[in-house]
């Protein structure tokens, strides 16, 4: 284990600040009830923290991981099993335990617990810690979803991805946590990464070198990457305050994954890919606290009261593989980026009528971009890094987003406006970069129509790099004109920050969405502070995103 | 009155000194002087704009019509019923009904025992009860302001006080919102019933018939503007007369507006035309964004003939979808398959000539609807954003609930969104 890590979490985990609404009602957002402090004592035994995620009204799922014995270290696949118990309250001090249980573990999960607490109350905030003899886990707080139907007032969400540990600090984790007003916080993949140390970090400077050193491709690599990102006390401190609803993009597994291979995969070399993405999702449902198992289905729908349903979209497990120079079909009917199974269940879900808002977990981006005619060599070799562009037939294609599986979106966005369907909106990652874009069903007539179906919100890295970073060029500089090109090839896309770090707010109410992109002020500072960059807004039944005023709520 | 058991008529001069005629049931009362501020009484007033869309309220176009609805409860996610037409819709709004029980589906229909093509625009065709009986039946005075033909005709004298619509527009079938607007004012001057239904067609007809409508929607934002200004007419007559702080006011739209260009055109009778057999037993009740389908074949045949229908139909590129009534909650009188069209499209029956209006709805693109309430009474709660599902239907439980009305037997199929009420 990195022993710089070890001491950071054995210094933040004596204390676990937890603030936040004390059994919270419908209607009372987490941030007007009164702060709390909870105290833990540090513990070997539960080195990586706790989580929780998937909130239902009823249950919501938990998760820890315990080393019941120094060598039971992760993906050494030794180690006693054990049974953990856990116990949930409406209270930080546990005098008001409502359920509790216990969980077996053991060397064939990777001594990780999941446990699912049912029978709680809904729209409701509770603590809850693991034991395991006589060592008590920190303590985690979490908080129920609305009923199915009830009115709900106002939703708060914290919004990340791309957080590469290799690149920087999990700052952005640790301004999320502070806040103490969040239902939940939606991770939209690449939670981590499957790089060595110098394949892929800061630049050129590797602030954090991964764990183990080599490119993760087997089932002790993939264990042990996550267990080291869990030993990041920014990202305890989120998942010890809100649940977590995620989903991955591709390096949960490898580069531009798909679902047979992937850019970053060398058959036979590197094993097969049949293995190496069983093990990495096997990993997966190990490590995180999502209603995941190997071999199911990730993408999930939840939902919160009549206010809004999140639909969280696997757009790697069934995907064709990206169109290439050999293979320019990116309209092809014949590929998928959702599969059948996927797009046909995504499509009931937005045509539902139980739920305004309908936001979808979308791990790449929908909105159709045409890049300009007018970058330089270096402005598409550095979109070509950032984006993971093919140029076909000399024009850059981001063939990873949706812009590479047209016939898919294509049925998307037409089921959208045959049906009358209001109030979708698309929350992105994968980018590492701000947009916020109304989404067209025709970009061609768009600028005369104004014609929207959706609207999306991307939020920007925790830490990976973006424009100026593989330009090499100070924040807000060589950035700033290749995205007015962005905008004015693209009228439809509103808002664009190609260098910021850091993560978003989403407040959904009845009356609007409306997302807050906070940005770090330097990603390598171990302390680094964070400011409001921009705020957009979705007005109800409007599919369009407008600059936000009145500041920040 | 001498002879109650006439009816009664009631001539007015209205603004522009144009002559308004009303009609009024049997022993109905024209109060002519400034009514009275009785403790509790509330009025409610249901102003449906016709064809509007929801994103077309804006307080740049539209702003009596936004402040109202700033003003009040809203329902963003508001929608209009199947079939997305005029008629079945007001008549939910005013039976809380669905067409399975009212007897009617769409605008147009093929009626098998008269065996012709024809608009539900008698006052038979509605078989429940309403919400303007209901409110009459506790000794509450009721009035209709449609303005339309067909709704007059089909809500007929079901209320204490209606309105003829006239002059009518000839073509669209339509009196022009501000003589609409005229009759409601002096219908509320001269009679101030209890509650009053009435619709607006300006938005809606130039919708239809705007030329203009896939690109500039001139006409139609002419008169969104237009239309305004009436609403706005009838709030400052309630609050210079003393009824604005009784009164509660409803504004929703019955249908959306969907625009197609002529190249996106569907005729259902020449999909068929392949197929003689089924074609020459088949019959069409064109509804612009729906098609209601009707067999008039043998009746041996008929399931394999409409899973033929069906299947046809379907291939278009421009067809949704293809469902049984029973599915849309239709009844027998839609017939056999309803046909809905994609956004962007519309059904020409028999002839791809036969709709040529651009302008179309009752198909799903066309659902989504505003629906607000608002008014001066303190009974609105103001300020409010709603998720909830408001639909057309809720207008009569909703209403209802105002006035303490029980529900009709077997119940309401909407909703009463008593969110917008203070208790």
């Amino acid at each position: 284990m990195n022993p710089i890590t070890r001491r950071n979490l054995l210094r933040t985990a004596g204390v676990v600040a937890v603030t936040g609404a004390v059994a919270g009602t419908v209607t009372a957002p987490a941030s007007q009830a009164a702060p709390l402090r909870v105290s833990s004592k540090p513990n070997g035994l539960f080195s990586h923290g706790v989580a929780s995620g998937d909130p239902l009204p009823d249950g919501v799922l938990l998760w820890t991981r315990i080393t019941p014995t120094p060598e039971a270290t992760p993906g050494s696949g030794i180690g006693p099993d054990a049974s953990v118990k856990w116990e949930v309250a409406l209270d930080a001090g546990f005098r008001r335990v409502v359920t509790r249980g216990a969980t077996a573990t053991g060397a064939f999960r990777d001594h990780t617990v999941k446990a699912e607490p049912r029978g709680l109350q809904p729209a409701t905030t509770y603590w809850y810690r693991f034991s395991l003899g006589k060592s008590i886990s920190p303590v985690g707080r979490t908080r129920t979803a609305p009923v199915a139907g009830a009115a709900v007032d106002r939703l708060r969400i914290g919004v990340v991805s791309c957080a590469n540990l290799q690149a920087g600090w999990f700052s952005s984790y640790r301004h999320l946590a502070a806040r103490g007003d969040l239902d939940l916080v939606l991770h939209l993949g690449d939670y981590l990464y499957e790089y060595a140390p110098g394949e892929y970090q800061a630049r050129e400077i590797v602030v954090r070198p991964h764990d183990p050193a080599v490119e993760m491709t087997v089932l002790e690599h993939y264990r042990r990457r996550h267990a080291q990102y869990k030993t990041d006390p920014d990202l305890q401190a989120l998942h010890a305050v809100a649940p977590f609803v995620v989903t991955w993009d591709d390096h949960e597994f490898a580069n531009d994954a798909w679902s047979d291979g992937a850019e970053n995969h060398t058959e036979g070399v590197e094993g097969t890919w049949a293995d190496r993405r069983t093990a990495s999702q096997q990993a997966y449902a190990e490590w995180m606290p999502v209603r995941y198992e190997n071999g199911g289905d990730l993408y999930r729908r939840l939902s919160f009261g009549s206010l809004a349903s999140i639909s969280m979209l696997d757009l790697r497990s069934y995907r064709s593989q990206q169109a290439g120079n050999v293979d320019p079909a990116i309209s092809s009917p014949d590929r998928t980026i959702t599969g059948d199974a996927q797009m046909t269940w995504l499509l009931d879900g937005l045509t539902a009528e139980d739920v305004q808002w309908k936001l979808v977990g979308n791990p790449v981006m929908i909105t159709p971009v045409r890049f300009p005619s007018t970058l330089s060599t270096s402005e598409i070799g550095a979109m070509q890094e950032l984006l993971g562009t093919t140029t076909i037939d000399g024009v850059p294609y981001n063939v990873d987003q949706w812009d590479g599986y047209t016939a898919d979106r294509s049925r998307v966005l037409k089921h959208l406006r045959d049906n009358g369907v209001t109030d979708t909106v698309f929350l992105t990652g994968d980018i590492h970069s701000g947009w916020a874009c109304d989404v067209p069903a025709d970009p061609l007539t768009y600028p005369a129509s104004g014609n929207s179906v959706a609207t999306e919100l991307v939020c920007t890295s925790v830490t990976s790099d973006n424009l100026d970073d593989i330009l090499n060029v100070p924040p807000r500089t060589a950035s700033i004109a290749v995205e007015a090109a962005f905008r004015a090839n693209n009228p439809h896309v509103k808002y664009l920050d190609f260098d910021s770090h850091g993560y978003s707010v989403l407040d959904v109410t009845p009356s609007g969405v409306r997302m807050d992109w906070y940005v770090l002020s330097e990603r390598m500072d171990r302390s680094a502070t964070s400011r409001i960059s921009t705020s957009w807004q979705v007005a109800a039944g409007t599919q369009r995103v407008t600059p936000a005023t009145g500041g920040v709520l | 009155m001498s002879d109650s058991t006439r009816r009664q008529f009631l001539r007015v001069t209205a603004a522009g000194s144009a002559a308004v005629v009303l009609s009024g049931a049997p022993g109905a009362a024209w109060a002519r002087k400034p009514a009275p501020a009785a403790a509790g009484r509330t009025r409610a007033y249901v102003l449906v704009v016709d064809g509007c869309k929801p994103g077309e309220i804006t307080a740049a176009l539209t702003p009596r019509l936004a402040q109202l609805r700033a003003e009040g409860t809203t329902f963003p996610t508001a929608r209009s019923l199947p079939v997305m037409e005029t008629i079945p819709n007001h008549v939910m709004m005013m039976t809380g009904a669905r067409p399975d029980r009212t007897g009617v589906p769409a605008n147009k229909i093929f009626d098998r025992a008269e065996a012709v093509q024809r608009d539900l625009d008698r006052p038979s065709d509605l078989r429940f009860i309403t919400l303007l009986e209901q409110l009459n039946g506790t000794g509450r005075t009721t009035g209709t302001v449609l303005s339309k033909e067909y709704l007059y005709g089909i809500f007929g004298e079901r209320a204490t006080y209606r309105w003829e619509p006239a002059p009518i527009v000839p073509v669209s079938g339509h009196a022009p919102d501000a003589a609409t607007m005229d009759a409601l004012i002096a219908m509320v001057d001269s009679a101030d019933p209890d509650f009053v239904f009435a619709n607006l067609g300006d938005v809606d007809r130039m919708g239809h018939s705007d030329l203009t409508g896939t690109t500039l929607e001139v006409a139609r934002t002419a008169a969104l503007a237009s239309t305004d200004l009436q609403v706005g007419r009838f709030v400052d007559r309630l609050k210079a007369t003393g009824k604005w702080d009784s009164s509660v006011v409803l504004v929703l739209a019955d249908h959306s507006m969907d625009w197609s260009i002529p190249t996106n055109v569907i005729s259902v009778d020449r999909i068929l035309s392949v197929r003689s057999d089924l074609s020459s037993q088949t019959q069409i009740a064109q509804n612009g964004g729906a098609d209601l389908l009707y067999w008039v074949g043998d009746a041996a045949v008929k399931d394999a003939a409409l899973a033929e229908i069906r299947a046809l139909v379907l291939v278009h590129p421009g067809v949704l979808a293809v469902n049984t009534p029973t599915q849309l909650r239709l009844g027998p009188e839609a017939g056999d398959l309803v046909a809905t069209c994609r956004a962007g499209w519309r059904f020409s029956d028999p002839y791809v000539v036969s709709n040529p209006i651009p302008g179309n709805h009752g198909h799903p693109a066309t659902e989504p609807i505003p629906f607000f309430v608002s008014g001066g009474s303190p009974r609105v709660v103001r300020g409010k954003v709603s998720s909830e599902p408001a639909r057309t239907i809720d207008v009569a439980p909703t209403v209802g609930a105002l006035f303490g009305i029980k529900a009709p037997q077997g119940g309401y199929d909407g909703t009463a969104r008593m969110v917008a009420f203070n208790a």
